[in-house]
């Protein structure tokens, strides 16, 4: 095993509902130049490329052989990784592992969504399309209970569920999946690179907005957004020549259950807020990076939040905080940037949701904080130690990554 | 448990879906090109050699191409294939008379050009033939605008 | 690379269709595996998978494998491009040392479910390639077959020589999909045109199949089998896109994958000292052209290799003695059936297609319209 440092990050200059002024490779070539000027480094200095996003989601089946000119990978070895919502995470862990096995030095990890050219609840129904059909088929009905467990995967209504068994147990209101909307819009109005921005968002004006099915409302779930991010991975040695501050990998973990819909026709669906993969995979990521209390030893967490009240939810179930306590947090302001806690000051993905970016995001906010380049919604404490949390499938794929500000002792 | 062929329950589950794809600037002014009926190209700063249709990077110098270049309407076919069949939506059928597709340089430091080449028995063609671009009478900056290649 | 990892064992299975669904093919295959190797689900440290959302009909298109691969609770990720690649990913997780098995579960059902043809059709630019509807994988496939034969001035004969070569091994091989028994070059050659020079016998048949394969580290190998095959190299590399500024003749991407997966392996003379080659082609011409590309064949010498018999599986370099993918395609799983054919080589258990002596082998598998992209192995006992 090797140590693997972030060296370079790239945005597209904007995260927003239609970049019509380019085309899909066009568009990612942007992060790509964005982080070659960041990281001072060349095409020639790169030995391999990971690359992802959702491709039903433009239409096109293996993006990267389209996007091969586009992106210095010509002669290289690349890499494609599709795992749904965490597949930015899941290519940033293909990156670390082709450092970290010792195979190459220096890999660029290229993802993106350009989620308006097609239709993403359509590329989101297409989860669960073919079980829908076979269901009719089977002259089951798809429109009582069990079928909204089913048809979850495509709108807000499997979330509801979710968000619901999470008030159940946790003791928190609706009005706390409206104060965190709103805490995290008006971080997003700090990040250059967010999509839907508030300065002035409260938890008040995120209350009025139309409840889609209760307990979640329109302002509490994401865009759809188009944009493109790329990070710059190098080994220790290469990372030592290259820069003078780097994020440093110190774990990465990962954790699959199986689909929330797989027993719909026995009638059985599992709590979808329980989220027991976030449970395996934190603890893993923790052993891993050594950390023994992770409520003393990380300083800032990113959480992939499609839907506002997975912030809270996912804070507890990674051990970021005890059940029942995340609102409570909330309540005292220690989610905030200038917090005990701080969580999220990117926006989260419920402020810009370019898909294939999503959980690599996550990962990139980190490390800029970390690196104490976060500019306006840098956090006020310190961070030596940060996790970014990735989320994905159909409710059941968790992605977990540890960094930190100095190598990890091996 | 066992389901028997005959019991198998195959439902059909159409993907048509619409995606509204942006063209971006390059493919716009080939596009535009066609309006006068022109046939445009990016040259790379760094091989000079043209992309047709013109398009932002050069892949084997990561150079953005920024100068557009204007091709001349006759090549050479370069390489071609006779066509016996249809692809419609995955669907292989047989063509109603076979169709001959070429690649066509227009220029020595040009990419090749996939068109159609009409005009010819398609058991004459010959690499090497020279062809002429063949417009539509009406352009409107559309794809179809260019029509086909037909011998010089 | 020293003797680091191996693969211990795989299950595949292939036809044209296979009455089965994705999940129930998943199963058979990793359960029938976890049996072969008298292991449970938990000896598995992670699962990387290898389908195709567009394939498959689903986004996410492996979101319902996981229960049946075994994953359940437990770590997995995708690679979706042909399985090879996931089968490098498997190899690059156990040298980081995080993981001490892999398994690896490549499936496409293209023989009864989707057509195979909208694989590439969905790769083309959707601004360009997509509105001029004049290029396909056949017709792409049909320029990369005639610039092949006019560089070294071949007949087009030698397309119904390597395919009925590849045929006839596919009749003999149990795992093969397109049974034609005694195949000859001019059955070859009265099939159906497609796309000149190409002809229906020359193009690969659309198929349903799939391969289960676990990797371990050479520590945790020694426990699950006596038979192990070690990776020795691997390599990959990617070529421009248009089809326009490709030397279609060659396989330039090929042969950087090959010199990177020889370099790792300590190969010098791969002709000397490869035994035999499990060569993804999809078309008759692709055999020799990727065969020249992995230095394999002499380049020119295409017709006299497999007029000699060279390149049959009693001859000096067998190509494809599985019969290759012209006996089966099932997109995704390909590569690693290419690799798994490889692997009963090497391991003496390949029957009828058993080549003479072999230590070593070498496997390709592609991505992308003519081969844009491709990874090589190198397997040794
Ligand atoms: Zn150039």
């Amino acid at each position: 095993m090797r140590n693997v440092a972030i060296v370079g990050i790239g945005y597209t200059p904007v995260f927003v509902s239609k970049r019509r002024d380019v085309c899909i490779p066009e568009m990612i070539s942007e992060a790509v130049e964005n982080a070659f000027k960041d990281s001072g480094l060349t095409p020639a200095d790169i030995d391999a490329v990971v690359f992802g996003n959702m491709q039903t989601f433009e239409g096109v089946n293996l993006p990267h052989l389209w996007s091969a000119d586009y992106i210095a990978s010509l002669g290289k070895p690349v890499m494609r990784i599709a795992t749904g919502g965490t597949t930015g995470m899941s290519a940033f862990h293909a990156g670390y592992y082709h450092i970290a096995s010792g195979l190459h030095d220096v890999v660029m990890v290229v993802t993106y969504e350009k989620q308006s050219e097609g239709d993403s609840q359509v590329g989101l129904m297409g989860i669960i399309t073919p079980e829908i059909m076979a269901m009719l088929a089977a002259g089951i009905d798809v429109t009582g209970q069990k079928g909204m467990g089913a048809i979850g995967g495509g709108s807000a209504g499997g979330i509801s569920y979710q968000a619901s068994s999470y008030l159940h147990h946790s003791g928190a209101g609706i009005e706390h999946i409206d104060a965190i909307a709103a805490m995290e819009r008006r971080n997003a109005a700090k990040n250059p690179y967010a999509h839907l921005k508030d300065p002035e968002a409260t938890a008040e004006k995120i209350a009025q907005t139309p409840l889609i099915s209760w307990p979640i409302r329109f302002g509490h779930v994401c865009p759809t957004s188009d944009g493109a991010t790329v990070c710059i991975l190098a080994s220790e040695e290469k990372a030592a020549k290259l820069v003078d501050k780097a994020a440093w990998v110190w774990a990465v973990a990962n954790c699959a259950s199986d689909a929330t819909t797989g027993n719909l026709i026995e009638g059985i669906i599992t709590d979808p807020a329980e989220q027991m993969p976030a449970q395996i995979a934190a603890r893993q990521a923790y052993e891993r990076a050594g950390i023994e209390d992770p409520k003393k030893e990380i300083d800032y967490v990113e959480i992939y939040n499609g839907f506002a009240h997975q912030t809270l939810m996912f804070l507890e179930r990674i051990g970021m905080c005890e059940v029942g306590e995340a609102h409570k947090l909330l309540e005292k302001g220690e989610l905030e940037m200038s917090g005990r806690l701080p969580v999220n000051s990117s926006g989260g993905v419920v402020s810009t949701n370019a898909i294939g970016t999503s959980a690599m995001n996550r990962v990139t906010e980190c490390a800029l904080q970390i690196l104490g380049r976060a500019g306006e919604h840098q956090v006020e404490k310190e961070v030596h130690k940060a996790l970014a949390h990735g989320w994905g499938g159909l409710m059941q794929y968790v992605t977990i990554t540890i960094l930190a500000d100095k190598p990890k002792k091996l | 448990m066992e389901t028997s062929e005959a019991t198998f329950i195959t439902p059909v589950v159409p993907m048509d879906f619409t995606y509204n794809y942006r063209i971006g600037p390059y493919m716009t002014r080939y596009l535009e090109g066609f309006k006068e009926r022109k046939i445009l190209g990016s040259r790379c700063p760094a091989c000079g050699r043209i992309a047709v249709p013109p398009r932002k990077y050069c892949g084997v110098c990561n150079k953005v191409m920024e100068e557009m270049v204007e091709l001349p309407q006759e090549g050479t076919l370069e390489n071609f294939t006779v066509g016996h069949v249809i692809l419609e939506k995955g669907q292989l059928k047989a063509a109603d008379a076979p169709y001959v597709l070429g690649l066509i340089r227009l220029d020595e430091k040009a990419s090749l050009l996939l068109h159609r080449v009409e005009g010819v028995d398609p058991s004459r063609v010959e690499k090497g033939m020279k062809v002429k671009a063949v417009w539509k009478e009406d352009v409107e900056g559309d794809y179809g605008d260019l029509d086909h290649f037909e011998p010089a | 690379m020293d003797k680091k990892v191996a693969i211990v064992g795989f299950r595949m299975k292939s036809a044209p269709d296979l009455v089965t669904t994705r999940e129930r093919l998943t199963f058979e295959l990793t359960r029938g595996l976890f049996d072969d190797l008298g292991i449970d689900r938990t000896a598995v440290d992670t699962t990387i998978f290898s389908t195709n959302d567009f394939l498959d009909g689903r986004t996410i298109s492996n979101v319902f494998l996981d229960g049946p691969a075994g994953a359940y609770m437990r770590d997995e990720s995708k690679v979706e491009m042909d399985g090879i690649n996931a089968l490098m990913y498997a190899v690059i997780r156990i040298l980081s040392g995080q993981y001490s098995t892999a398994m690896v579960v490549a499936l496409g059902l293209t023989g009864s479910q989707v057509s195979p043809y909208l694989h590439v059709e969905y790769q083309l630019s959707p601004v360009y390639d997509r509105q001029m509807r004049l290029l396909n994988e056949l017709s792409a496939a049909a320029f990369q077959a005639r610039s092949y034969l006019a560089r070294y001035g071949y007949s087009e004969k030698l397309l119904d020589e390597v395919a009925a070569q590849a045929l006839s091994n596919a009749a003999a091989n149990p795992n093969q999909a397109r049974k034609i028994p005694g195949a000859s070059a001019e059955q070859v050659a009265s099939s159906s045109p497609y796309y000149e020079p190409l002809r229906e016998l020359h193009c690969y048949p659309p198929t349903d199949g799939g391969c289960a394969m676990l990797l371990a580290s050479a520590e945790r190998a020694k426990e699950l089998t006596d038979k192990p095959v070690w990776v020795l190299g691997m390599g990959q590399s990617i070529e421009t896109f248009y089809l326009g500024e490709r030397d279609l003749a060659k396989s330039p991407s090929t042969a950087q994958a090959a010199q990177r997966a020889y370099e790792m392996a300590g190969i010098r003379d791969p002709k000397a000292e490869i035994d035999l080659a499990e060569i993804s082609a999809l078309f008759a011409h692709q055999e020799p052209l990727l065969a020249e590309a992995l230095g394999l064949l002499e380049e020119g010498k295409a017709e006299e290799a497999y007029r000699s018999g060279d390149t049959a599986i009693s001859g000096k370099m067998p190509l494809n003695p599985s019969g290759g993918a012209l006996g089966g395609h099932p997109i995704s799983a390909t590569g690693i059936i290419r690799t798994a054919e490889a692997v009963r080589q090497l391991r003496g258990e390949a029957g009828d297609n058993q080549v003479g002596k072999a230590e070593v082998a070498v496997v390709h598998g592609q991505d992308g319209p003519c081969a844009q992209q491709n990874a090589v192995l190198v397997l040794g006992i």
